[in-house]
């Protein structure tokens, strides 16, 4: 559906994205999962139209994308990370004025604000002017904005940033049901959790490069490891650290230790051996693997770095 | 007094870190007072006004009206007129038949016909008409009262030949021949002197009377009663308040300007919030935002300067009614030249601060050029000509054309197609930055 073919974008001396290539097939949830910085936001705007790239083309349904030609955006919809509402209007002045933008007037314009506004349980404060809604509800508006039109692909830049607990999941149902109904969508973020929830392929992105780019499950098959395990710093556990060295990773934080056992090390000889050294089982946690050990694993740094 | 200081060195560093504001603060007044002082003249080492245009309409044979007219061309607050120029080039002598015409199209707003009857041999005086279109009160006053001085300073000896040809006119040529020569001989017996060089004086008009030149001012019983000046207002005669419909142009443009530049820097505030993100995503061009903005603010500008002239029929009584049609007409030409100014500043800054500033230096620069605040007539020659690049100036003249001098869409159609001409141009380049420009900061 999408092409992203070998794109680059630099913004004077600054190289935002470095040859970056992407396919994204129709009715995908695509997550781009990187820190700030990293060129999600100038991705989705080389998609949006709203910049050209220095070198590169996109392709939309095999026809180019390009700034010149704002026909051919029409089946795109953009959630922006600016909450992008007229905020002394009321909520559905805003969707009329979004929706006439797309051509949509009478009764189909009228009938697709108030679906919009009911989805979001937004439709009691309708007349509300924007600017007296909580930052969630702004945001979801936002959301409903960008849909009205139909669009066949929807870019949400960082859609639940500054957003309640309440809301994100609000967001979070809506945008799958629309994806289960056959909606593209291409979501970038930097909270790992959502690309985890909510992406059937996530693209790690960092300095304008995606390094890893799969399912959840095979981007942490690219990890050395397949679990690790937590445990405390304290002077008990040091002997095991000194021991654990030749088994695997271990990495200090600041109150905890995490190993991760080279491939093939069995778990039950880690419980062994902190068994003879008389450390309880209780202090010791097992779990997957998460996209953030796998960010640090590729480059180097924590991902809300 | 440490949160305090801490506080305001805070400030300090915001400050020097918005160079919008700096430039506010230190270069903008500088530029403003430098180009203040070249409006009005402060450098200059002459003082008082110079150049200002006046026709001189001589339709007199005496001699005494080349005079008064050299006099007219040595006063340096004058640009003296006295030849018609034709469409084909050609020229011939100013006539009185051609005044009104040339003063209603503004092309001088004061001239003085010297008359046939200049000098009458049947009564002792002088008669002069002056036209002039009181378009601009202090203007006009000031030319009125250097046209006097001149007159007035010319005076004596002129009254000297009035009052050679009154006694011609009287006795007849040869016996006030006779007369003069008696009477030169006399002085030269009497006082000493050649009596060849008296009579030429004589004849001159010379008695000695210089010292009535110090009494030359209109209000002076006795020049009044010598010089009959008849005074013609060509245009504006019917105007029902004059003041008020005299200021009502530059005003209009002072609003106009501040509000519609304020309306076009409110881009900078969607560019902020996001919502050229939304738009230019859908089928939406940058040009479009920029028309849409364009239409707004002509259709603001039009909503204030008609509600401006409500007030001043209101509360001044200026005659809009009379000149509804033409008067919408110049208004949306105005506000159309005033949103494109707009347009223009929000395209060129890089933040509402720094378009809020230079739109604050340019009107207020416009506004002095243009003649909102001070008569263009009365500023250096090399402003006059800048004065004409300005929408300020042209949006007045259209202002005066429709309210005093009740001009036809004919007459206004010139000043129309200016405005739209600066519009055109400065909206083609607005949305030519526009396009090409970072508008996502």
């Amino acid at each position: 559906m999408l092409s992203l073919e070998n794109i680059t974008k630099r913004y004077g001396t600054l190289t935002a994205l470095d040859g970056v290539s992407l396919q994204i097939e129709t009715g995908e949830f695509f997550g781009l999962l990187g820190p700030n910085g990293a060129g999600k936001s100038t991705i989705m705007s080389l998609v949006a139209g709203l910049r050209a790239p220095d070198a590169g083309r996109i392709l939309l349904d095999g026809e180019p994308l390009s700034a010149a030609r704002p026909e051919a955006r029409a089946g795109l919809g953009l959630v922006p990370q600016h909450i992008a509402l007229y905020p002394k209007l009321s909520a559905e002045q805003n969707l009329r004025i979004f929706g006439q933008l797309y051509g949509l007037g009478g009764a189909v314009l009228r009938d697709r604000v108030n679906e919009g506004l009911e989805a979001m349980q937004l439709a009691d404060r309708r007349r509300d002017p924007v600017n007296t809604f909580s930052g969630g509800m702004q945001r979801r508006l936002n959301i409903i904005a960008a849909l009205l039109h139909r669009p066949k692909l929807l870019l949400c830049d960082e859609p639940t940033v500054g957003v309640d607990p309440q809301s994100r999941n609000a967001i979070f149902e809506f945008l799958e049901k629309l994806n289960r109904e056959g909606l593209t969508v291409i979501y970038s973020t930097h909270y790992m959790e959502e690309a985890t929830r909510l992406c059937s392929r996530i693209g790690i992105i960092d300095h304008g490069k995606i390094p890893a780019l799969g399912t959840l499950d095979e981007l942490l098959l690219k990890l050395p490891f397949e679990e690790e395990i937590r445990f405390p710093r304290s002077d008990a556990t040091a002997a095991l650290v000194a021991q654990l060295g030749a088994h695997g990773a271990v990495e200090p934080g600041d109150e905890h230790y995490r190993f991760r056992p080279q491939p093939g090390y069995k778990l039950s000889n880690f419980y062994q051996l902190t068994e003879s050294l008389g450390l309880p089982a209780r202090l010791f946690t097992s779990q997957r693997p998460t996209l953030e050990a796998l960010f640090l694993h590729l480059t180097g740094r924590n991902l809300r770095e | 007094m440490r949160t305090i200081l801490v506080l305001v060195r805070k400030d300090f560093a915001n400050f020097f870190r918005n160079k919008a504001a700096v430039s506010l603060t230190f270069a903008v007044p500088f530029a403003l007072i430098w180009l203040f002082g070249l409006v009005f003249g402060v450098n200059r080492t002459d003082s008082g006004p110079s150049d200002i245009p006046l026709a001189v309409v001589n339709a007199s044979t005496n001699p005494g009206a080349e005079k008064l007219i050299q006099a007219l061309q040595a006063e340096k607050a004058f640009k003296v007129i006295t030849k018609f120029v034709a469409d084909d080039k050609s020229e011939r002598p100013l006539r009185e038949a051609d005044l009104t015409t040339l003063m209603r199209a503004n092309e001088f707003r004061s001239a003085v016909v010297i008359p046939e009857d200049f000098f009458s041999e049947r009564s002792f005086g002088l008669h002069l008409k002056v036209y002039t279109n009181p378009r601009n009160e202090i203007e006009t006053q000031l030319v009125n009262g250097i046209l006097q001085k001149t007159i007035f300073s010319n005076v004596p000896q002129l009254l000297g030949q009035s009052l050679l040809a009154s006694g011609r006119g009287a006795i007849g040529a040869e016996r006030m021949n006779n007369f003069n020569q008696a009477i030169a001989e006399n002085v030269a017996h009497n006082f000493g002197g050649d009596p060849a060089e008296i009579r030429k004086g004589i004849e001159q008009g010379n008695f000695g009377t210089g010292g009535l030149g110090g009494m030359g001012a209109s209000g002076d019983p006795l020049i009044s009663r010598v010089i009959r000046v008849e005074s013609v207002q060509v245009v504006g005669q019917d105007v029902k308040s004059p003041a008020a419909t005299r200021i009502v142009g530059g005003w209009a443009m002072q609003f106009l300007l501040f509000a519609l530049s304020a309306a076009a820097t409110a881009l900078f505030s969607e560019r902020d919030n996001g919502i050229f993100h939304r738009i230019l995503a859908g089928p939406v061009s940058r040009a479009q935002i920029l028309w849409s903005k364009f239409v707004y603010g002509i259709c603001i500008g039009m909503l204030q300067l008609i509600t401006l002239f409500l007030a001043g029929r209101i509360l001044y009584g200026i005659d809009v009614e009379h000149h509804i049609g033409l008067l919408l007409l110049i208004c949306a030409f105005a506000a159309a030249a005033c949103t494109s100014f707009g347009m223009l500043l929000a395209a060129i800054s890089s933040s509402q601060e720094a378009a809020s500033g230079l739109a604050t230096f340019l009107i207020l620069l416009m506004c002095a050029i243009g003649g909102a605040w001070f008569p263009v007539t009365l500023m250096p020659e090399f402003i006059q000509h800048v004065s004409k690049l300005t929408l300020v100036y042209w949006a007045m003249e259209g202002f005066s054309q429709v309210l005093w001098a009740n001009a036809s869409f004919m007459e206004l159609l010139p000043t129309i197609g200016i405005l739209g001409a600066i519009t055109a141009i400065v909206m083609s380049i607005a949305v030519w930055r526009f396009n090409r420009g970072n508008i996502f900061g």
